[in-house]
Parts: structure tokens; sequence; C-alpha cells
């Protein structure tokens, strides 16, 4: 197992226990920190299967992406943009 | 050249060492950057952990913070070196600007990690191995126990501040 092998497999792993936490989480603003850890995991998954100079921008876009969603959500449930 | 776990193992704790320091030097866990994160920090406090932990962790949810700083670093500079990990740094920092974080931990994160993740790649621990230890390092603030993980940060936020 080459080391590229051994960090995606680390990674697909953490993704899916990730996943699993999200479901089995009630709170749905505490869904977001397992929901963190699954991005962390896909977009270290989407660089080790492509490794391809435009795969830092994609993968970059995916986890700010993701980031911002979360932050959508839990500002939404924080009742908007009033304490800002 | 074959894997070896202790790689990965180190290289978790050299990526949590560095994106736990930084936050912290950032005031991460002073208060929530936005709304949503100040939520967070409280729901967390609401269920037994303790309330700067938690707005840290939800500073780190809401914006890229310098753990995915770490993260993105460790990606980029296994597909193209200092070069690749620089570009990280300046798409974080727009990702900071989209997020409405008036912050500097992510771009700072993201520019110690690639000089960090360069420099053990020269004494043969990979990149790759970089980009699952700090998949690791996020799982075990976000991933196992919020209760457990917001003390333990405001613990280290007390020493940061004292």
């Amino acid at each position: 197992m080459t080391p590229e092998e051994a960090a995606l497999t680390v990674c697909v792993v953490v993704a899916a226990y990730a996943g699993i936490r999200v479901l089995l989480e009630r709170n749905t603003v505490k869904k977001l920190p397992f929901l963190n850890v699954c991005s962390f995991a896909v977009a270290g998954s989407i660089v080790l299967i492509l490794p391809h100079p435009l795969t830092i921008i994609a993968a970059a876009a995916y986890f700010i992406g993701t980031t911002l969603e979360s932050n959508a959500i839990a500002s939404t449930y924080a009742g908007g943009i009033r304490e800002e | 050249m074959p894997a070896d776990p202790l790689h990965i193992l180190i290289a978790a704790a050299v990526s949590w060492v560095n994106f736990i320091a930084i936050d912290l030097f950032f005031r991460l866990p002073e208060r929530g950057g936005v709304s949503g994160a100040s939520e967070i920090g409280r729901q967390i406090e609401a269920g037994g952990g303790a309330l700067p932990g938690g707005y840290m962790m939800g500073n780190i949810v809401s914006s890229p913070d310098a753990s995915a700083g770490t993260l993105l670093a460790a990606c980029g500079v296994f597909i193209a070196g200092v070069p690749g990990g620089l570009l990280t740094a300046l798409l974080v920092y727009l990702g900071n600007r989209v997020c409405h974080d008036p912050g500097y931990a992510g771009t700072t994160g993201c520019i110690t990690a690639t000089f960090i993740v360069y420099g053990f790649s020269l004494i043969g621990i990979s990149p790759a191995s970089f980009i699952a230890g700090m998949v690791i390092a996020i799982l075990t603030i976000q991933g196992i126990s919020s209760v457990h993980a917001s003390r333990l940060l405001a613990t280290l936020w007390g020493w940061r501040r004292a």
C-alpha cells in the first residue's frame, strides 16, 4: 500500500463515520461539526483520487462551499443576522 | 515507498498542534465570529460542554480557519509543492471573505502548514500523510465528543489568556 492509498483509506473511513454521526445526531445545529469532519475527509479524498493542478481549486471550492452552507444553516437557526 | 502508519500519526499530531495554536493565537474561542458560530457554541454549552470551546468549534464550522488551511495546504503541496500550498492560501483568503470572516487564521494556518508539510516531505513524510493526518486531527476535535472537545479547547484557551 502506497502512502496515497493509506491516506485515501483513512479519508474514506472517516467520511463514512462522520456521515453516520450526522445521521444519528438529532439536534440540527450539533450535526454541523460532524458535517464539517465529513467535508474535510471528502475534500482530502478528491485530491488523493484526482492528483491534478485543477483539483486544488475544485477541492478548495467544494470545501469553502460546504463551510458557507453550514454557516448559512447555523445562522438561520440563530435567527438571521441580527447579532452581526 | 510503502505506507507507514507512524507517518500518518506524526502528521496528525503536527497538524493538530499547527491548527490549534494558530486558532488560539487568533482568539477563535473568544466569541462566535458570525451568529451561526455563536449558536453552535450555545448549543454545545447547553449539551454540557464549555462555551469558549463551543465558540471555537462553531467558528471552525462557519468559516475556513487554520484547520481548513492546514488541510488545503497539504492538498496543495501534495499536488504542486510550495506554489500549490500558497495557491490554496489565496483560496482560503477568498473563502474567509465569502463567509464574512474578518480574521486571518485560515490564511496564516495555510501559509505555515505549506512550509511545515514541505519540510516534512524532505525527511520522507509524504504530503498525502498530512492530508490523512489533518482529517484525523479534525476528527478528534469535531467528530468524537463535542462536550469533551469543547472542555479541552476551553482549558487551552485559559492557558492562552493567562
